[in-house]
């Protein structure tokens, strides 16, 4: 139930923010400030979830796996910085982790 | 103001002007379906994210946070502060649209995000009368609405049932890393990256999940500690998509 209510609020508060300068702009105009730190909300929000993400699933497989991911992560990293693409992290990704996981014993 | 005979061909310009972008809408558009298929929570409300929220960004924060198990309210604090700059695509597009009727305002702004202002921008940036860049905007915005919400059905469709050796729920991790690394060239950006995942790392524990609205805080004010350089040239298709963003 919570879920659908997460999604309602998050889909009509987005709505709000494509209307609301349509609606107001005429009586307020915006800090640049604001404009530039809108710019590094997207890659914040990004590394953050990432970080999180990784940690936590280090986290939940234990000692013996924890490598798996982490090697997962190293790979990613690699292959975006050599070919430029983010879709690269998942190619390059995705098969260490399970060869990693494979590999390391449970 | 739109009578859709005259304007096709306008229409189709716009189409074809998102052409390149559907690059960056599909497989992100995948990745979003995929993990709304994976993630604990019902595959069709995190399909609904597409069509109801339509910005990428937010929607794969939202399908990570409700599937770790966030407090809903630091949910939709977290999506709405990502989709905050929806309120200067806003500010932009309300020059073009003074004027307008209110369905159209309704309708347009629905689909405002970054592919579909990046292409109503350019359509509206040629010297042409006004009413053709609205359907230059629109025949974009179309295109990339199918794209984005067909896209995340086929991802959420083949998500179901796919075997657990293969830990999908990592994919989204990997694709937020490589999407970050891709922007570590920009000093600014790469400051912001670090603290914002630094602070996630040591936030792992904070209640309700309210590590990650943290770290994009810390991540924001790092990065406006840098100093702006001149303004970059605009985006260019190909580059992440943002309904992708």
């Amino acid at each position: 139930m919570t879920v659908w209510i997460v999604v309602l609020a998050a889909a009509a508060g987005s709505y709000l923010f494509r209307l609301s300068m349509i609606v107001l702009a005429d009586r307020y105009t915006l800090p640049p400030t604001l404009e530039r730190a809108t710019g590094f909300v997207a890659p914040a929000a990004f590394a953050a979830l990432a970080a999180a993400g990784v940690a936590t699933a280090c986290l939940g497989l234990g000692a013996s796996q924890a490598a798996a991911p982490l090697a997962a992560v190293a790979v990613a990293v690699i292959a975006v910085l050599r070919t430029g693409s983010g879709y690269a992290a998942i190619l390059a990704g995705m098969p260490t982790l399970w060869i990693a996981t494979a590999l390391l014993p449970s | 103001m739109l009578t859709l005979v005259a304007d096709r061909r306008d229409l189709a310009a716009g189409a074809r002007a998102m052409a390149p972008w559907l690059v960056g809408i599909v497989p992100f558009g995948l990745v979003i379906g995929l993990s709304a298929a994976q993630a604990d929570i019902p595959t069709l409300a995190g399909w609904l994210t597409g069509p109801l929220i339509l910005a990428g960004s937010a929607q794969i924060a939202m399908i990570q946070m409700l599937d770790a198990g966030a407090t809903p309210v630091v949910v939709v604090l977290a999506a709405l502060v990502i989709n905050l700059r929806l309120i200067f695509y806003s500010a932009t597009m309300a020059r073009y649209w003074r004027g307008t009727p209110w369905w159209w305002r309704l309708v347009a702004a629905y689909l405002i995000i970054d592919p579909s202002f990046a292409v109503g921008m350019d359509g509206y940036g040629r010297p042409v009368d006004r009413r053709r860049g609205h359907a230059y905007y629109l025949g974009g915005a179309a295109l990339m609405w199918v794209a984005w919400v067909g896209a995340i059905t086929v991802g959420a469709t083949l998500g179901t049932g796919l075997p657990a050796w293969l830990h999908l729920e990592f994919v989204i991790p990997l694709f937020l890393l490589g999407e970050a690394v891709t922007k570590l060239g920009d000093p600014a950006l790469r400051r912001a990256i670090f603290a914002a995942a630094t602070v996630a790392v040591l936030s792992l524990a904070a209640p309700l999940h309210l590590g990650i609205v943290l770290a994009i805080v810390a991540g924001i004010a790092a990065g406006l500690t840098v100093q702006p350089r001149p303004r970059p040239s605009r985006q260019q298709p190909g580059q992440l998509a943002e309904v992708a963003r």
